[in-house]
């Protein structure tokens, strides 16, 4: 028979994975998705269109679809050796919510007046000082709720590397199907809840915390 | 002495021409007022002087030389240092709604004092070579730090002294969004002059406020007779009484100009007449 304490260790091995592959995500997406909406509001056109094409790829095929080519595409098109199991993971879940990530911050930069930074422009100030200085922190503030849904989806999605069989907690759960045992399987869900549970108040703080920036 | 001269400005947006040779000249310390009905050029003609769109052709002379031409392209740095002569104020403010208020006036000094500080920095390493570099590397940050800090508070004692000015003193540590439309406009007026332009414009700078709000703002701009300062107003009683010379502006062109008597007092143009008797009727236009 085994035990819930036997269960509950191995599920946090698997959680761990889960961690690892939701921190890694969104400590590289969150600045590449700047960078890709800088570039999806470029001025010089091609940069522009290329940019806004491929978000339009990644944000309209599916993620699972995408980690697949990311896996197995070097090795079947190129006949070469791609990523390993979990680098294709965060390579293929970095570039996706760069992606989205990148619509967000675009929508968000684009709704500040334009006034604040011609303010800026006058008073001598460089683009980069009225970018930090003056746009971010209200862009932050804008994005925040937008940003809370997709980095709860976040959690969710890294579930999806199982199919490529990276050991994440679902993963770990099926193991014990194998053995019959179907409850460790929603006994994962207590953990998704616990995680998230987190993140909502934490968002919930941010929130307050930029509650006086009436933008 | 003649001290601004603007020189054939032609602006045109897609196939419209707005600007379509528009020139003046100004002495040291006189005011400017533009009038004109809207849609005749008089945003444009400021944003051109600041920088914030770049005329087709035209010169602009500062003190005697050659201060801009539409035909160089500026790199961003020659910009910026250009910008920093001219101050404008918005019709809508434009004040950076994250900062307090007394924050939005010091802002571009300190972001200035610090740069000064880094290239200070810069400068000394520079002439130390070798083992004297490293040596000199405690002295010399700390050198830059100290004139930072000081660059710094004297941004603050100067974002202090001009919200006085503009009579707001006890509002320093209010955000835009507290501050009514009157309020918000002295603070964008204390923040142009932070930075001590040559040449401070003003565009509409009260025609976003509701009336009972107007009077505090013009008090302001009265304040800072002396100043070089181009104002585009619709307030006729205030352009009046503050100009030492008027342009009336109609289509891109300048359609008449002279001293405040000349064009409010005896009117030649019909245009100029036209627009006279409007703003009579209306109060405003
Ligand atoms: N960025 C722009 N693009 C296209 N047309 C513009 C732009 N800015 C101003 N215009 C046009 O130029 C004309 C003059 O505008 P403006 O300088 O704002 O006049 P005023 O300030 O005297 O009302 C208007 O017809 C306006 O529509
Ligand atoms: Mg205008």
């Amino acid at each position: 028979m085994t035990s819930f304490a036997e269960v509950t260790l191995k599920l946090l091995e698997g959680f761990g994975t889960t961690c690892y592959i939701f921190i890694l995500t969104l400590v590289l997406a969150l600045p590449l998705g700047l960078i890709v909406a800088f570039g999806s509001m470029s001025r010089f056109k091609p940069l522009r269109y290329v940019v806004r094409t491929i978000v339009w790829i990644i944000r309209g095929t599916p993620l699972m679809l995408q980690l697949i080519v990311i896996f197995y595409g070097p090795g079947l098109l190129f006949g070469v050796t791609g990523f390993d199991r979990v680098p294709s993971v965060i390579v293929a879940f970095v570039i996706n919510y760069a992606c989205y990530f990148s619509e967000i911050y675009r929508g968000g930069i684009e709704n500040i007046p334009r006034g604040q930074y011609e303010a800026g422009l006058v008073l001598g100030m460089t683009k980069v000082q009225i970018f930090f200085r003056i746009t971010l922190l209200q862009v932050v503030k804008r994005i925040l709720a937008p940003m809370s849904n997709e980095v709860i989806t976040l959690v969710k999605d890294t579930s999806l590397a199982r199919i490529i069989s990276v050991v994440e907690i679902i993963k770990s759960a099926e193991a014990f199907m194998r053995q019959g045992l179907i409850w460790p399987l929603f006994y994962t869900g207590v953990f998704y809840l616990l995680f998230i549970g987190i993140l909502t108040l934490l968002f919930r703080y941010a929130e307050k915390k930029t509650a006086y920036l009436k933008v | 002495m003649e001290y601004l001269r603007v020189e054939g400005f032609r602006k045109k947006f897609h196939q419209t021409e707005v600007l379509k040779g528009v020139g003046f000249t100004l002495q040291k310390g006189e005011i400017l007022v533009i009038i004109g009905a809207s849609g005749s050029g008089k945003t444009t003609l400021l944003r051109c002087l600041n920088f914030l769109e770049t005329p087709d052709e035209g010169k602009v002379y500062l003190n005697g030389e050659l201060f801009s031409d539409a035909a160089v392209r500026y790199s961003d740095r020659e910009l910026r240092k250009k910008r920093l002569r001219f101050g404008l104020v918005f019709q809508n403010f434009n004040l950076f709604p994250n900062y307090d208020a007394k924050r939005n006036v010091s802002l571009a000094c300190e972001l200035l004092a610090r740069e000064r500080a880094r290239a200070k920095k810069r400068e000394l390493l520079a002439a130390e070579k070798g083992i004297a570099r490293l040596k000199a590397y405690r002295r010399i940050s700390a050198e830059a730090a100290a004139m930072k800090r000081e660059g710094i508070a004297e941004s603050h004692a100067r974002a202090d002294a001009l919200l006085a000015q503009v009579g707001l003193q006890e509002k320093r540590d209010a955000f835009p969004y507290e501050l009514s439309g009157g309020q918000q406009q002295r603070v964008a007026i204390a923040r142009a002059l932070a930075l001590d332009p040559e040449v401070l414009c003003f565009d509409e700078p009260t025609s976003a406020l509701d009336p009972e709000l107007t009077g505090e703002v013009l008090k302001v701009i009265r304040g800072l007779k002396g100043r070089t300062m181009i104002v585009v107003t619709h307030e006729m009683a205030f352009a009046r009484e503050v100009a030492d010379r008027v342009i009336f502006m109609a289509d891109g062109v300048i359609e008449e100009d002279g001293t405040s008597e000349e064009v409010f007092g005896a009117p030649k143009s019909e245009k100029l007449k036209a627009f006279l008797k409007r703003t009579e009727e209306h109060g405003w236009i």
